[in-house]
């Protein structure tokens, strides 16, 4: 390899193959030399030693999922204020209308959720 | 701190089609339904805005927002042709929704969204924005194929579409980094200053085009990376196709070009052999896969992919030109005008053929349409003769262009691959024709009237084509001019 | 002396603004639309005629020229001119289509509209093919010509008519393209001579004969191939003419007749124009397989035909054999041999055309083409059993008649040339003689065989006012050929002036026959000026 940017990165390939060619012979090692004696407790899946109940795939009410999402998406979009907080001095008025703009975006959107019923639990 | 005001000039169709966006986006729930209508000239309203505005910004050359965007005639050009293609879809896209009863609104605030991407890609001078841009206009197709949610297809088209494109897009991005890695810098014009000084970084900085490329021939749909395409155009909503098939293209287009032109305008070994194979891979897969088709839609996904082909031949003209470069380019763009007019014409019709439901997709759909709408059936043949290539049509130019820049470029091979797939192009174009001419019409069927929105798509495209064929001129110098300001 | 008036102009798209004019009648207006049709057709003919009255005899060089810049850049002109080689084509073409149209008068019934308007941008796309010199122009008028012939044998024709369809574009488009990248590569070329470049005819071949323009030999060879391709598959020369039956079988009779009468001679047309003037070299060297291929197709013409059951398919055939025989006698690169053969074109067309239209009226009759299906049908209708044998005498070289001007120029041209070809020719004329003979005495004479016949009408007085012309002309051009030679002589002559180079004097004199040479290279004068009106690039 004659790049020399590439080269520093030699030793992270290393450790890649490295780490690589351990796990394949952990696995590969423990299929073939390994005893296996599968009983019908053995296959059974663990539950802290409860008696396992029902299926494990129940499905949510999509309902959950669309919470959790507008969750990510404002707590996300709510972190960019603490670092403009940090040089809110510096920035000043420049600072301060593109945090209006960038709320105002925000906003558009919680109204439009709020109009599409996305935050109505029962509806 | 405050950006000049040319600044804000400079990103106008962004700022318009964004503010559009969100604010059709928020009056769509406070329009009682059977008012929704409004929408339409809302958007319509919007997309002329936005080409109100692509002028004003082509009165403001020059860098903007500290060198992460440029308006140039290149960029200009590029624009005209997106946010064409936009309001033509708009226009297409207005019956569409009220005839399979779709919502209204998030319909053109996504694809105002879309285009704003768009437009960014195509201004943009550095890697970063690129990114950003294709992001903002991939996440909003991803949800616009997927628009009609009870079809099983469109789904199909979405997930696909998401999944493929996620993957471009991260290679896109590694691509950036590794380029970031070899020469210190996203932006274009550092990266060509950077590569010709850092000899010792040519590997990576090769493997960084290379992912780059990937990212692009995805979005271009240029073999081997168009496995999505003809499932993507089929399952998405017929005027989506349209976009598809014609913005994210150019847009993408204007990102490679770029690219090449000016971040590895100095290096073209490196990428000349890359463009060359793609090119000669992707006619032939779209051209020998398209005869196999039975659906409309796919046919032309092909088609599209087809088209990818020809216009990476004038890329590949252009790099191997050296410093002639421009004709090549040139081709490039007015190809790109020629070949959205056409297809956007064409999936317009075959939306509107497609009745409730898109229910008439095959190609047998189409018999006997020569006597049941003798207007849309001749709209359809000029747009299939101009993608073909035929005299009369902007696609003839346009191909006389491409030949005429390889040829200069001395890339016999590649003219005379593009000249066979071409022939074998005409049976599959000249089959649709022949169902609709030659074939007796099926009892059972009228199609619907055509309607104001897609008569006025029908009309404007056909006028285009022929236009651009008697009149190339003022476009033709267009081109040439933008080409120039790629260097 | 670059715009001469409109007249060529206006002979070009007469018929599409008839065409145009047929759009605003309505569809189900049959006999306005036919109407308005055949007095498009014959206004252009008679203005067709005009062409003659302008027309100065015994000038080399483009006559009556219009030249226009039309798309700056790449520098593509409108440019119209018309000489000896094409004066008698168009008027051949504006002579057929409204013998055309009057023979779809009351066989084409239904989209009426539709087919009149075809056969009209039909014709306007013919006319241009023949009077451009620009290339780029050649070209789009070229492919224009391919969708309406296309619709024409897809929408009216007969049953298998739509693989027929697909196989003429198909085969068409193939050698086309080629032909478009040569064109390009011409362009390209002649860069280093014209800055820019330039794709007009006359320029190009001025620079060609003063060595401004030089072709390297593999170039030329190349460009030759890919203008041959193109035309060869038009002729039809074989091998390339498989498309021809399958065509001409299923088109409906006007598109048969504009088929045989003017499409084909576009391919020779095309030989002469284009691939002896501006690669003379590669012409020559590769004569003797072209010439080969030639003789190969009008003995395989002439047997295949002779073993024909369908009469349509027998002279399609009887095409191929006649165009070899064309191309043969372009191929010896002798004056006479050229006149003659540029004669035949035009004896092909008119006689050809009869036999096609003749068959079309039997098939109006019966609704088939099988030759067994007919015999003895002199006794039910005399009148049209003579037109059929009056034409079959034109088409096998009766003298007196114009068939036997044609191939008396080309065999005593080529025998000069050599022996070998002139026999072959004759050949051809002997089995043209058996073939058509025979197959007129199966249709004609004896018995009447099929019942039906018995009471078939005699030919109608329309389409007597379509074979009375017809034969007209073919005796007019057996016994009145000076009229036609004394203008194609010169273009004859000029395409041998042509095809000399600056840097092998020699080759003018090698065939030992070229008679009056003239001082300046022919088409000099027109093509200077062409290069001063176009202006600087």
């Amino acid at each position: 390899m004659t790049d020399s940017y590439l080269n520093q990165y030699v030793p992270l390939l290393v450790h890649m193959i490295v780490a690589a060619g351990l796990s394949a012979i952990l696995i590969l090692l423990s299929t073939f030399v390994g005893n296996r004696r599968p009983t019908r407790a053995k296959m059974q899946a663990y539950e802290c030693g409860m008696r396992p109940t029902g299926d494990a795939r129940e499905p949510f009410s999509v309902k959950f999922y669309l919470v959790a999402m507008l969750f990510i998406l404002f707590d996300v979009e709510a972190i960019f204020f603490y670092p403009w907080a940090y040089v809110f001095r510096d920035l000043q008025v420049f600072g301060f209308v593109e945090m209006m703009v960038y709320i105002g975006i925000l906003l558009v959107g919680y109204l439009y959720l709020w109009k599409k019923g996305a935050l109505d639990w029962n509806r | 701190m405050f950006p000049p005001i040319q600044d804000i000039y400079r990103i106008a169709p962004e700022l318009v089609a964004c503010l559009f966006g969100m604010l059709i986006m928020v009056a769509d729930p406070f329009v009682p339904r059977e008012r929704k209508g409004a929408m339409g000239r809302l958007g319509l309203a919007g997309a002329l805005g936005a080409l109100v505005a692509v002028e004003l910004m082509s009165r403001h050359a020059g860098a903007a927002m500290n060198g992460l965007l440029v308006v140039d005639s290149f960029s200009v050009f590029l624009h005209m042709i997106i946010y064409g293609a936009a309001s033509l879809v708009v226009l297409a896209s207005y019956d569409y929704l009220e005839r399979e009863n779709l919502q209204q609104g998030e319909f053109y605030a996504l694809l105002f969204f879309a285009t704003c991407g768009m437009g960014i890609m195509a201004s943009a001078t550095e890697l970063m924005t690129v990114f950003v841009g294709l992001e903002i206009s991939s996440i909003a197709s991803y949800i616009l194929a997927c628009y009609r949610r009870a079809a099983l297809k469109s789904h199909e088209s979405a997930m696909k579409y998401f999944l493929l494109g996620s993957f471009a897009t991260a290679f896109f991005l590694y691509g950036v980094a590794m380029v970031y890695g070899a020469t210190g810098t996203t932006s274009l014009v550092a990266i060509r200053a950077a590569a010709a000084h850092a000899t010792d970084h040519h590997m990576l900085l090769t493997l960084g085009f290379g992912m780059l490329f990937v990212g692009m021939a995805f979005k271009i749909a240029a073999a081997p990376f168009q496995v999505w395409t003809p499932d993507v155009y089929e399952g998405a909503p017929t005027p989506v196709t349209a976009l598809l098939a014609s913005g994210p293209k150019a847009a993408a287009f204007a990102v490679l070009l770029r690219i090449v032109f000016t971040a590895f305008g100095d290096a073209s070994s490196t990428w000349f052999w890359i463009v060359w194979i793609s090119a000669a891979l992707t006619m032939v897969v779209g051209n020998f896969a398209a005869v196999a088709q039975s659906n409309v839609k796919r046919m032309l996904a092909y088609s599209s992919i087809a088209h990818a082909g020809y216009l990476l031949v004038a890329v590949a003209a252009a790099g191997a030109a050296g410093e002639e470069s421009a004709a090549g380019i040139a081709a490039v763009l007015f190809y790109l005008v020629a070949y959205a007019l056409m297809k956007v014409g064409a999936f317009t019709i075959v939306s509107h053929l497609g009745g409730s439901g898109e229910q008439r997709l095959e190609i047998d759909d189409y018999a006997g349409l020569s006597t049941r709408q003798p207007t849309t059936a001749a709209c359809l043949a000029l747009y299939l003769l101009s993608l073909l290539g035929l005299p009369l049509t902007a696609g003839f130019l346009g191909k006389v262009y491409i030949f005429q820049a390889a040829l200069d470029a001395k890339l016999i091979w590649l003219v005379v691959i593009m000249a066979v797939t071409t022939v074998v192009g005409a049976f599959y174009y000249l089959r649709v024709i022949w169902v609709m001419y030659f074939r007796e019409a099926q009892q059972d069927w009228t199609p619907a009237p055509v309607a104001p929105g897609v008569a006025a798509v029908m009309f404007l495209t056909a006028a285009g084509i022929l236009a651009l064929f008697f009149f190339p001129g003022p476009l033709m110098t267009f081109a040439a001019h933008s080409a120039l300001s790629l260097r | 002396m670059a715009n001469e008036g409109y007249l060529l102009s206006v002979v070009t798209f007469l018929p599409l603004l008839g065409s145009l004019g047929l759009l605003a009648l309505r569809g189900d207006d049959h006999t306005w639309i036919r109407r308005l049709a055949l007095a498009t057709a014959l206004a252009n003919f008679v203005l067709s005629l005009l062409l003659l009255h302008g027309f100065a005899a015994g000038t080399p060089g483009y006559q009556l020229e219009e030249l226009r810049p039309w798309i700056h850049w790449p520098p593509i002109n409108y440019h119209l001119g018309v000489d000896g080689l094409s004066l008698w084509l168009v008027i051949l073409t504006t002579f057929l289509t409204p013998i055309a149209i009057l023979c779809s008068w009351e066989s084409i019934g239904h989209r009426v509209k539709e087919f009149f308007l075809m056969l009209l941008v039909l014709e306007t796309g013919m006319i241009g093919v023949f009077l451009s010199l620009d290339l780029i122009l050649f070209f789009v008028f070229w492919e224009v010509m391919l969708v309406p012939m296309y619709f024409l044998i897809g929408i009216w024709g007969h049953e298998r008519r739509i693989y027929a369809a697909i196989k003429f574009v198909l085969y068409t488009m193939a050698g086309s393209v080629l032909m478009l990248v040569a064109i390009l590569w011409l362009f390209g070329l002649s860069g280093a001579s014209v800055p820019g470049g330039t794709f007009d005819l006359p320029t190009i071949q001025v620079l060609l004969q003063n060595g401004k323009l030089q072709l390297p030999h593999t170039t030329e060879l190349l460009l030759f191939g890919a203008f041959f391709l193109a035309f060869a598959i038009k002729v039809p020369l074989f091998p390339l003419h498989t498309w021809l039956p399958d065509a001409h079988v299923e088109a409906p009779t006007a598109g048969s007749v504009i088929l045989a009468g003017v499409l084909l001679k576009m391919g020779t047309y095309g030989l002469l124009r284009f691939c002896l003037p501006l690669f003379p070299a590669a012409s020559k060297e590769l004569a003797p397989w072209v010439a080969v291929l030639a003789m190969i197709g009008i003995v395989y013409g002439a047997l295949v035909s002779m073993v024909q059951p369908d009469l349509k398919k027998l002279i399609a055939y009887s095409s191929v054999s006649h165009l070899g025989f064309v191309v043969l006698g372009i191929f010896s690169f002798h004056p006479v041999a050229i006149q003659g053969a540029i004669y035949q074109m035009l004896n092909h067309g008119i006689s050809t055309g009869a036999l096609f239209l003749i068959a079309g009226m039997l098939y109006d009759r019966r609704h088939t083409h099988l030759i067994k299906e007919f015999g003895g049908l002199a006794t039910p209708m005399p009148a049209l059993s003579a037109f059929f044998l009056f034409v079959c005498l034109s088409s096998l070289g009766l003298p007196m008649l114009n068939g036997f001007v044609g191939e008396f120029l080309i065999l005593l041209g080529t025998y000069q040339v050599n022996k070998l070809w002139a026999t072959f020719g004759a050949l051809g004329v002997i089995l043209a003689a058996v073939y058509l003979l025979w197959a007129y005495q199966r249709v004609a004479f004896g018995e009447v065989t099929v019942e039906k016949n018995r009471v078939l009408p005699d030919c109608s007085p329309r389409e007597r006012l379509i074979l009375w012309p017809l034969c007209v002309m073919i005796l007019w051009m057996g016994i009145g050929s000076p009229v036609f030679l004394s203008r194609t002589e010169t273009a004859s002559q000029q395409v041998i002036e042509q095809m000399k180079r600056p840097q092998m004097p020699a080759l003018a004199g090698t065939r030992g026959a070229v008679p009056q040479l003239r001082d300046a290279p022919a088409g000099a004068e027109s093509a200077t000026a062409v290069q001063q009106g176009a202006g600087p690039k």
